[in-house]
């Protein structure tokens, strides 16, 4: 991956079922170790973003035009369809088609703004080695992988218990655990701090500070930006904004202003 | 890893070697509890201290079974009456023996199918039944369902608090034509998470079957 960008979004578009634009051309690059924020009011496109970094969306839709292309055109159809500017994703220079899904979700690990969306299996140990053994390990390493991470969360006392007596802080934790356990070169997280309360929320940050990784956080808590992301995104409408360093833009009272958000508190004492 | 995480581990890893042993063993006793005949003290009475032995070992409160079993007496009372009328033993018995023979053993059949579950808990019972050749489709929707029985009841529960702090009722109780709109949000509700979960799944490599971390239940 070193000589590519770790992600690359160009021209991105995308339509929901029900016809409604959630992206409309976007285009950045993110390089590998950054840590990039990416801001913006509800409804701005930044969940539908981040499932498509993981080649989750946009599902049946890549699939037939991949396949329309795969029969009218020649295997280089990637190639293709960049030069002739058409919408494109890559991770660490991968394009995302069906048949680097795998690899693609073995890079990119997605963390869930809603905990319950993620812990599905009956037993934290067992959720954390859900990611490990899709990826072909066997289950004894994928014991200790499991293991392995929930201790890096402090949750390997709960490895045996059910998601549901988890309070919601260590379901957080315990959903960041399942993500480390497919040892990702990309962590895309979606509102990691949402709903925590204050210690729960420190926590986390210190956890996500401490990641080796190309690291993307959708997120309204700007303070958390400031702390841990030298760089921001601002999506607004489907659209990119502004790009460039936090502190900078998180400061630009009229551009956040029009786009639903608000100065971080630490800022504000500043200006 | 703490000694008190360990220990518990340890535990489960030793009565995962006998899940599908108690799996098999609970349906044998119940269809033997069935077949013993009616109005024979003796045998009920030993199969009984044979279901003492395993409540004690089991460490339940057999209070929790009583209680249980009692939540059900009115409907086994009658079916157990209804059965024993068309007993030929109640001939020569007469009704109240017959009926009390047949409440017994319905009592150590469920008392056997409580404890099993006690025991061993949903996820384990359909690990040992996975092995014991479950296919993998109704085995993993169970353990989904077991799940999400939990944060369903949470959101329901959520739902009802919600409503009951704007309504002007007296009662706890809701009309049916509320609960039952109620129970339609909360199957919308339940579709949008399962294909939230489905992408949380796809996320990290799901491939169509669910991967078991358990050895032992598969030996």
């Amino acid at each position: 991956m070193s000589d590519h960008p770790a992600i690359q979004v160009e021209r991105l578009r995308y339509r929901y079922p029900d016809g409604r634009e959630a992206l409309r051309g976007l285009d950045f690059r993110i390089e590998s170790g950054e840590r990039v924020a990416l801001v913006g009011p509800n409804g701005a496109g930044k969940s539908t973003l981040l499932l498509h970094l993981n080649g989750i969306l946009p599902g049946e839709d890549r699939r037939s035009s991949l396949h329309s292309h795969t029969h009218t055109h020649t295997r280089t159809t990637e190639d293709e369809r960049s030069t002739r500017g058409e919408p494109a994703i890559r991770i660490g220079g991968l394009a995302i088609v069906d048949r680097n899904l795998p690899e693609i979700r073995r890079r990119v690990g997605l963390l869930f703004q809603d905990p319950d969306d993620q812990l599905f299996c009956t037993s934290v140990i067992e959720d954390v080695a859900f990611g490990p053994l899709n990826l072909g390990v066997s289950r004894s390493e994928a014991r200790r992988i499991a293991i392995e991470c929930l201790e890096r969360v402090s949750l390997a006392e709960h490895a045996d218990r059910a998601p549901h007596h988890l309070s919601f802080g260590e379901r957080k934790r315990a959903c960041l655990a399942g993500i480390l356990a497919c040892r990702p070169a990309i962590l895309v997280l979606d509102e990691p701090t949402a709903n925590l309360d204050p210690r729960g929320r420190r926590r986390f940050m210190a956890l996500i500070a401490e990641l080796d990784a190309t690291i993307l956080i959708a997120t309204h808590d700007l303070e958390m930006v400031l702390e841990l992301c030298p760089r921001t995104i601002l999506l607004d409408q489907g659209r990119v904004v502004a790009d460039g360093p936090s502190p900078r833009l998180l400061s630009d009272q009229d551009l956040l202003e029009a786009h639903g958000l608000e100065i971080p508190y630490s800022l504000r004492s500043r200006l | 890893m703490s000694s008190d995480a360990a220990a518990r581990i340890s535990i489960r890893t030793r009565y995962r070697l006998d899940d599908r042993v108690i799996l098999l063993m609970m349906p044998a006793f119940v269809c033997l509890v069935v077949l013993l005949p009616v109005g024979q003290a003796r045998p009920l009475a030993a199969a009984g201290v044979v279901l003492a032995f395993a409540v004690g070992l089991s460490g339940i409160d057999p209070a929790v079974l009583l209680r249980r079993w009692l939540g059900l007496t009115a409907v086994f009372g009658f079916l157990a009456v209804m059965v024993a009328l068309g007993r030929p033993e109640r001939a020569t018995l007469g009704l109240g023996p017959v009926v009390a023979s047949i409440l017994a053993k319905n009592a150590l059949a469920l008392t056997a199918v409580l404890t099993t579950v006690h025991v061993l808990g949903l996820p384990r019972i359909v690990r040992a039944a996975r092995a014991l050749g479950l296919p993998d489709v109704p085995a993993s929707s169970l353990l989904v369902m077991e799940r999400y029985r939990h944060v369903l009841g949470e959101e329901s529960a959520r739902m009802l608090r919600a409503r009951r702090a704007r309504s002007f009722r007296r009662g706890r109780n809701l009309d049916w034509v509320i609960l039952s709109g109620m129970i339609g949000l909360l199957f919308v509700r339940s579709f949008e998470r399962g294909e939230r979960v489905h992408a949380a799944m796809l996320a990290r490599g799901w491939n169509g079957s669910m991967p078991e971390l358990e050895e032992d239940s598969r030996r």
